[in-house]
């Protein structure tokens, strides 16, 4: 995945409103994506940031407007979706192997994809659990299985929504650091998140879902101590 | 011993009914398996149910139009199999629609279609007297009276439909555990729960004509619930339930069979005893292994305050 990172768009909205059901959460959402870049998608509670990545990665239809991804390329970059860890029924009787290799989607011999699933859970520090039941694993564990799942796709950009949230400091900062090694390798990153520390610590740039206007911008200038201030003051209101 | 080896002997009066029981006892955990999986378990209730009315309507327009000949006839066998699947096709196809459109509560729409189909099949039987008879003996699961013909039905449909859920379990499975993962992938997830719906479907409406609703349902949920309690993976979940739901058909046969009692109501007798049974063994061990740990902690914390700190 190294050298794909440069001046590009990899990925557009224009005019998006996302919602359910025809209802829009969010509305009118314009920006541009450079390849290589990190990311953080920064709101208040209900601003809707998880409905707009879920529109980006097409579990849901846009509202109004459209999302499109790298003009340059022949066919549509593939994307690696890292949901909310909550979202899982513990019913499911997968090992956390079995659940990276889910995320394999380009067709490929059997030790092939084997091969990379192994490969993925080895970048994720997720090999030594991976014989283990997902569903039994502690919440840092599942993240870096997920996160696995993800590159197990072999994708061009990594949509995470809400990595680091309710996993105690130790397992953030593993995840901090195993976002920011794949950011070094070129990944392309757009990541939901809550914790401002978090977002100012790895993103390059934040887009601020902030009171019906949308800011994008680097992170170092949108996330000044007053404006972080504001958001937190948003976000425990 | 000696019962067993008389029922499993190809001359046995009631070959038939032994091999449909195992058949349905073997198939349909695996269906039921992916019903317990997405959390539908009441709609392994309601569509025997529904298959049920179906064959209540087609046994009633038979008497109704005059064709009724005081028997089980082919005729009669074959409105029930096709009032059977063309009820549990066209509820499957519906629920499946209206869960796409999420409309309404999904536990409120299969209830209300459980409690509808219920009522319609009474009203139909108190007008139709002779049709109640055979109705009867289907939800009775009297088995013992099954044809070749309704045997082969059964484990073509049986073979086809396990077949099928195993041969796509991968999609079947994604799109049943991480909905938003298959969207992602660009999966056709429609297609995948309409083929799911079908398969169910087609086994359920299949299996009430061959042995009832009572059997069917006991067979889809019981097994499925007894191998989650000690499954390691995806795989053994399946396979055992599978396997439990053989034994207990072939079990429940045989004391039917000694006892002089209806087949499907002692198979799901037999089913719940060995739930029951299993759920407290494993309760019991979870709670031994408990105590001993505690035990243990308690030993050598005092092993450590006699020693006194290094």
């Amino acid at each position: 995945m190294s050298g794909r990172r440069n001046d590009g768009v990899l990925l557009e909205l224009d005019g998006v409103s996302a919602g359910y059901e025809g209802r829009a959460i969010v509305s009118n959402v314009s920006l541009r994506l450079r390849h290589g870049v990190f990311a953080g998608l920064l709101g208040a509670n209900g601003s809707g940031k998880t409905t707009l990545l879920k529109t980006i990665a097409g579990i849901l239809p846009p509202v109004t407007g459209r999302v499109s991804f790298c003009k340059s390329h022949a066919h549509p970059p593939l994307l690696g979706y890292v949901p909310q860890r909550e979202a899982f029924d513990p019913i499911f009787l997968f090992s956390a192997r079995e659940v990276v290799a889910m995320g394999r989607q380009r067709r490929s011999s059997r030790g092939e994809s084997a091969r990379v699933v192994e490969n993925c859970l080895q970048r994720c520090g997720a090999a030594d659990f991976a014989g283990r039941r997902f569903s039994e694993l502690s919440g840092g564990q599942k993240q870096r299985v997920l996160i696995a799942r993800a590159l197990a796709a072999e994708p061009d950009v990594l949509l995470l929504d809400e990595p680091t949230a309710g996993i105690d400091a130790a397992a953030s900062e593993g995840i901090g650091h195993l976002l920011r090694e794949l950011h070094g390798q070129g990944m392309t990153i757009l990541m939901v998140n809550h914790e401002l520390d978090v977002v100012r610590r790895l993103a390059d740039e934040v887009i601020w879902l902030r009171r019906g206007e949308i800011l994008h911008g680097p992170a170092a200038e949108l996330l000044t101590t007053e404006r972080a201030a504001e958001l937190l003051e948003l976000r425990l209101g | 011993m000696e019962l067993l080896r008389e029922i499993l002997d190809p001359e046995f009066l009631f070959r038939n009914a032994v091999d449909t029981s195992v058949l349905v006892g073997l198939a349909a955990p695996v269906v039921g398996a992916f019903l317990v999986l997405r959390r539908m378990i009441f709609l392994g209730v309601a569509l025997p149910q529904i298959s049920s009315t179906g064959i209540a309507l087609a046994l009633s327009l038979h008497v109704w139009y005059g064709h009724y000949d005081g028997g089980h006839g082919a005729e009669e066998r074959v409105l029930a199999f096709i009032g059977s699947i063309g009820f549990a096709l066209v509820a499957v196809c519906v629920l499946a629609f209206l869960d796409r459109h999420r409309r309404g509560s999904p536990e409120g729409r299969i209830g209300t279609a459980y409690v509808v189909s219920i009522a319609i099949s009474i009203l139909l039987l108190a007008k139709c007297p002779q049709a109640e008879r055979g109705w009867l003996d289907l939800f009775k699961g009297q088995i013992f009276a099954i044809k070749t013909s309704d045997l082969v039905a059964t484990a073509v449909t049986m073979l086809l439909v396990v077949g099928a859920l195993l041969a796509f379990r991968n999609p079947l499975l994604l799109v049943s555990f991480d909905r938003d993962l298959a969207l992602v992938l660009k999966r056709n997830v429609l297609f995948w729960d309409v083929l799911l719906y079908l398969l169910v479907g087609l086994a359920i409406s299949v299996a009430v004509i061959s042995v009832g609703p009572l059997m069917t349902f006991g067979f889809m949920l019981v097994p499925p619930l007894i191998a989650h309690l000690f499954a390691a993976n995806m795989r053994q979940f399946i396979l055992i339930a599978s396997a439990i739901g053989g034994v207990i058909a072939l079990a429940g046969f045989c004391v039917a069979y000694k006892y002089d009692l209806p087949g499907g109501p002692t198979d799901v007798a037999l089913l719940g005893a060995l739930y029951a049974l299993v759920f407290t063994g494993k309760k019991m061990a979870t709670m031994t292994r408990r105590w001993r740990m505690a035990k243990d902690a308690a030993e050598t914390a005092d092993a450590t305050a006699v020693k006194g700190p290094l």
